[in-house]
């Protein structure tokens, strides 16, 4: 007898053991890009991001996307400069995937190793730190990839004959929420 | 045979074995394999997922491939730390820590990410797919915009030359070689220029795409270098017959002078625009 009520409390507790699948949502983005040359300094910005993350057994998914377009310098003419040398007509997306434990939104800094997709090209960033804080049920996400040219084997754009340095970090601002 | 003989016979059998036995069939045994199923993160197997298997000492790599079941096997593992990654098409790769204990198996399930593709995100394929065309077009675009800055910029050269010439060739000055330096300056100015002019005017115009910036004081400053710089020389011209036969400059060739430095400024400026932030 006690040996069937322990088996029933067993089968009845399995669901609750499993872990509950969870998704986040991109719900604002300010992704910020900035170029170095000796006579200019240019930020381009997007707020075009769109992400999701999917979350199973304990461990999360994400996958962020922007187009390389939407990227917006104040100066046409150097959008679309900007959007020759990294192959944006070609490879019109920039995708980021990283995949993290569902722990890791209980502490103040992230390291996420990032996985970049860009100018057809695919680098590798690891342990990048992102601040964040949780407020009204959303997530605010702060950091910058150390992105370089180099690792898209972009050739830098230069004006008047001088190139642009090799660095073009990106400061990422993101607000996430948690969806059941 | 004596006991002793019968030992050493048996030795020497084992020792013949050792040597016999195929080199892969020795080095099996040696490690430890790691084993499991690679699923997605709904459970589902993954078939003919790649595994990288790295040892965190030596930074040697093992790789391996799922079967169409999903289940893979590293075998001869020798003890240690490992980093697993595995990846799968259309998935992230996921990477994760184990460490390798002596023994015949190990097993360790592993999870790649499949499931989120840019079409989650709303994207539509109009948006995520690229066109080689269009990217052609932007680099023939640059390409001739880059040969409009070159020119532009070697334009400059003379023209600024041709502004300190014009110092001896009008006015009072009656020199005749002035006045030719000033021209034969002027000429090759206005042929560079020129050639700078039609690489900015045949580069490719990118549909869909608002002028704005720096880049759109550029083009309102051509509006001003461009005509005048067809009207200095002409201007130049009238001035030079009058020169020429003794007159006083006269009429709306006067204007040549004004024209001239008017149209340097604009040029000067539009170089600036693009060049320098304001």
């Amino acid at each position: 007898m006690i040996q069937k009520i322990l088996i029933a409390c067993l089968l009845a507790g399995a669901p609750a053991l499993a872990q509950t699948d969870s998704q986040w949502a991109l719900d604002q983005s300010t992704l910020t890009y900035h170029v170095s040359h000796p006579l200019h300094q240019t930020e381009g910005v997007s707020h075009a991001a769109r992400g999701k993350g999917v979350c199973h057994a304990g461990q999360c998914d994400f996958l962020i996307a922007v187009p390389v377009k939407s990227f917006d310098s104040g100066d046409s003419n150097r959008d679309l400069h900007m959007l020759q040398v990294t192959r944006g007509a070609e490879f019109p997306m920039v995708t980021v995937r990283t995949h993290l434990p569902e722990t890791a939104g209980s502490s103040a800094t992230i390291h996420a190793d990032l996985e970049v997709q860009f100018a057809g090209q695919t680098a590798k960033y690891k342990q990048v730190a992102f601040e964040q804080g949780t407020q009204g049920g959303v997530t605010r996400i702060t950091g910058t990839i150390p992105a370089t040219l180099s690792d898209f084997k972009i050739d830098p754009p230069s004006l008047l004959s001088m190139p642009v340095k090799n660095e073009i970090p990106i400061r990422v601002e993101m607000t996430w929420r948690k969806q059941k | 045979m004596n006991a002793k003989a019968a030992k050493s016979l048996l030795g020497a059998w084992i020792l013949a074995l050792a040597f016999l036995l195929p080199a892969p069939l020795r080095a099996q045994v040696a490690g430890t394999a790691l084993t499991g199923m690679v699923r997605d993160a709904s459970g589902k197997a993954v078939p003919h997922a790649k595994i990288s298997v790295k040892n965190v000492a030596t930074e040697q790599t093992v790789e391996a491939q799922a079967d169409s079941a999903g289940l893979y096997i590293v075998p001869n593992l020798m003890p240690g730390d490992y980093e697993v990654s595995v990846a799968a098409e259309g998935s992230s790769a996921n990477a994760t820590k184990v460490t390798i204990t002596a023994g015949a198996k190990q097993t360790m399930n592993l999870v790649v990410g499949v499931g989120l593709s840019l079409s989650d995100l709303g994207f539509s394929p109009g948006q995520t797919q690229g066109s080689a065309e269009e990217q052609a077009r932007l680099d023939k675009r640059s390409h001739m915009l880059k040969l409009h800055q070159r020119f532009g910029l070697i334009a400059a050269v003379p023209l600024i030359a041709t502004v300190v010439a014009s110092f001896g060739a009008g006015g009072k000055s009656t020199s005749s070689a002035n006045r030719d330096l000033h021209v034969a300056l002027g000429s090759v100015a206005g042929d560079l220029y020129g050639i700078s002019a039609y690489y900015a005017i045949r580069a490719p115009k990118i549909q869909g795409t608002e002028t704005r910036g720096p880049i759109k004081l550029h083009k309102i400053l051509a509006w001003i270098h461009g005509p005048g710089m067809i009207m200095t020389p002409i201007l130049g011209a009238m001035a030079f017959n009058q020169k020429s036969s003794g007159e006083k400059v006269h009429g709306i060739a006067s204007a040549h002078g004004a024209v001239g430095i008017v149209t340097a400024a604009a040029y000067g400026l539009a170089i600036l625009s693009v060049s320098v932030k304001f």
